[in-house]
């Protein structure tokens, strides 16, 4: 086992030299790279991941629903890093999508080393406002597809390690917030899931990381929200996704488990996790009130 | 008379919740994948106490599902004042071994059917206001158990559910518990499962499953949001939420790992 490990070290150090020789000589389209397979990975804290892996020199594999932003963000890195981006079109909500990318992967031969489950879908008001099919569309995108992404290309991970899986969860994922019901719920099982896989997939050499954001303004919708909803201290707590996307993948190949962007954040994240659940989601929900209350006033 | 819905109420923990609601005069209506489990429990139940059960057997991992029973419950005009959603699915297998057709299994019956029957009875509820949902949780859902990586999700996801829920509908009237038992002896693999996992204090956790339910609707009539059954259960849940998340997944994986 010890051997195993020091070899599989001087594997991944060799390849680290490799792709640092590499980025000086700038080959265009080398296909022998270590690729990454970002879902959800042409808009937001996906792209933003994306870019900081391109700039580690690795080649990216962009999964998402739409076709026009997947082409517009493989046009983008390519013209600005040296690498290969694929881009695959696939809705990760239905059943069989998981299957067919692991097919599609195993079929290219791909070199697959990162795994990130970036895709999620939030909202303002998500349990009592929205309808049924979307609710049942957030277990699906956000737990469901990380999942069944996670099993279905582990034999790949597992044949190229040391590998990283990076999954994107929350702050939310640390306490209920009852105005975010369904998507603090599934981001805290993101958040369990890491946890446990970390463990399961040590000996395999196969890092899993946890990328847990505090407002992070991806949309303009999430500026107003978060200005309405945290005051000046979410305006100070929130990132832009670039940021938030180097400091993922810089933690994510130092094997960090739990990785909150950002020193405020980090601080809040903290007292949340530190404090009892009972008392953080009564002052998220006066918090939530108050806001309602000020809308309505309005 | 006011009726009560379960679902999962034909067998373990769910029809012990069954048998404490009949002791309290409410009429069941029970859900269950199997008619023969369903058809055995409104027989015994019918027979010990004086209360109207029906049944409707359909598969909670099906999407259509909870379309069903909503329209039952409206076509048949019940006073529905208790949800109860104890359908569960565990077991010694998980994540890497386990097949990705019951991953989502796992996933659609632990969480989404618990969301999707909420979701969907809610007006209904808060007609007969006031009324009250128990959610199933588990004593997994308080830290991450490595050996039960998806359950262990899928029950986190579900507390964090209720405690959201409970907030969001206070001013209705309605309230949320979230009963988060230890290991129950409900299935003879269960219970070796447990011995093999946790030795003497596995066994020492068992607790009688109609004492479990008999309290977990007791705490609930009374709106106790976190229902823990057993003075030893409630210690462990205790060291499980007070200690670092990554501590305990490390202590729980060296655990599980020996014994397994």
């Amino acid at each position: 086992m010890k051997y195993l490990w020091v070899i599989s070290l001087i594997l991944f150090s060799s390849d680290r030299i490799y792709a640092q020789s590499d980025s000086e000589i700038k080959i265009p389209m080398d296909t022998t790279k270590p690729y990454a397979l970002i879902a959800g990975g042409s808009k937001g804290i996906g792209y933003g991941i994306a870019v900081a892996l391109a700039k580690r020199n690795y080649n990216l594999i962009l999964i998402a629903r739409h076709l026009d932003t997947l082409l517009a963000a493989k046009h983008k890195l390519e013209s600005a890093y040296p690498i290969h981006v694929e881009i695959l079109a696939i809705d990760l909500s239905f059943d069989n999508s998981a299957d067919e990318i692991a097919k599609w992967c195993k079929g290219k031969n791909i070199h697959l080393k990162v795994l990130c489950n970036v895709a999620g879908l939030g909202g303002a008001n998500d349990y009592l406002s929205f309808p049924l099919d979307s609710l049942r569309y957030m277990v699906r995108l956000n737990i469901e597809s990380c999942m069944a992404l996670s099993l279905t290309l582990l034999p790949l991970l597992e044949k190229n390690a040391p590998s990283y899986i990076l999954n994107v969860a929350s702050m939310a994922g640390f306490a209920p917030i009852p105005v975010k019901n369904m998507y603090s719920a599934t981001k805290s099982a993101v958040v369990f899931f890491s946890y446990s896989l970390r463990y399961q997939l040590k000996d395999k050499h196969i890092s899993v990381s946890c990328l847990c954001p505090g407002p992070v303004f991806t949309k303009p919708e999430i500026v107003k929200d978060t200005k309405e909803k945290l005051g000046w201290f979410g305006m100070k707590m929130a990132l832009d996704p670039g940021t938030v996307g180097e400091a993922a993948v810089k933690k994510t190949f130092k094997k960090k488990l739990i990785i909150v962007p950002g020193t405020l954040a980090s601080i809040s994240a903290s007292v949340i996790r530190f404090l009892p659940r009972r008392w953080v989601v009564s002052l998220y929900g006066s918090a939530g009130k108050k806001s309602k209350n000020k809308i309505a006033s309005k | 008379m006011s009726w009560a819905l379960i679902a999962g109420g034909s067998k373990g923990l769910g029809y012990s919740i069954a048998e404490a609601l009949c002791k309290r005069h409410y009429n069941l209506v029970l859900v269950a994948r199997e008619r023969n489990g369903l058809l055995a429990a409104e027989k015994k139940l019918e027979e010990r106490y004086p209360i109207e059960v029906r049944i409707i057997s359909c598969d909670l991992s099906l999407p259509d599902s909870v379309a069903v029973i909503h329209d039952y419950c409206v076509n048949e005009g019940l006073v529905l004042n208790i949800l109860c959603n104890a359908a569960g699915m565990g077991g010694a297998i998980d994540f890497p071994e386990l097949p990705l057709n019951d991953l989502r299994k796992m996933v659609s019956v632990n969480l989404d059917s618990a969301i999707a029957l909420s979701f969907s009875l809610l007006t209904l509820l808060k007609t007969h206001a006031p009324s009250y949902i128990l959610n199933i949780g588990s004593m997994a859902g308080f830290a991450p158990f490595p050996i039960k990586n998806v359950y262990s999700a899928s029950k986190a996801a579900i507390l964090y559910f209720s405690y959201s829920l409970d907030q969001q509908l206070r001013d209705s009237n309605i309230s949320v518990s979230c009963l988060c038992p230890g290991p129950l002896f409900t299935k003879p693999e269960i219970e070796r499962e447990t011995i093999k996992k946790l030795k003497w204090l596995g066994k020492q956790m068992n607790l009688d499953v109609q004492m479990v339910g008999e309290w977990a609707v007791r705490d609930m009539l009374k709106k106790k949001k976190l229902i823990i059954p057993g003075k030893l259960v409630k210690i462990m849940s205790f060291i499980l939420r007070v200690l670092p998340a990554r501590f305990m997944a490390h202590l729980i994986y060296r655990y599980g790992y020996k014994a397994g």
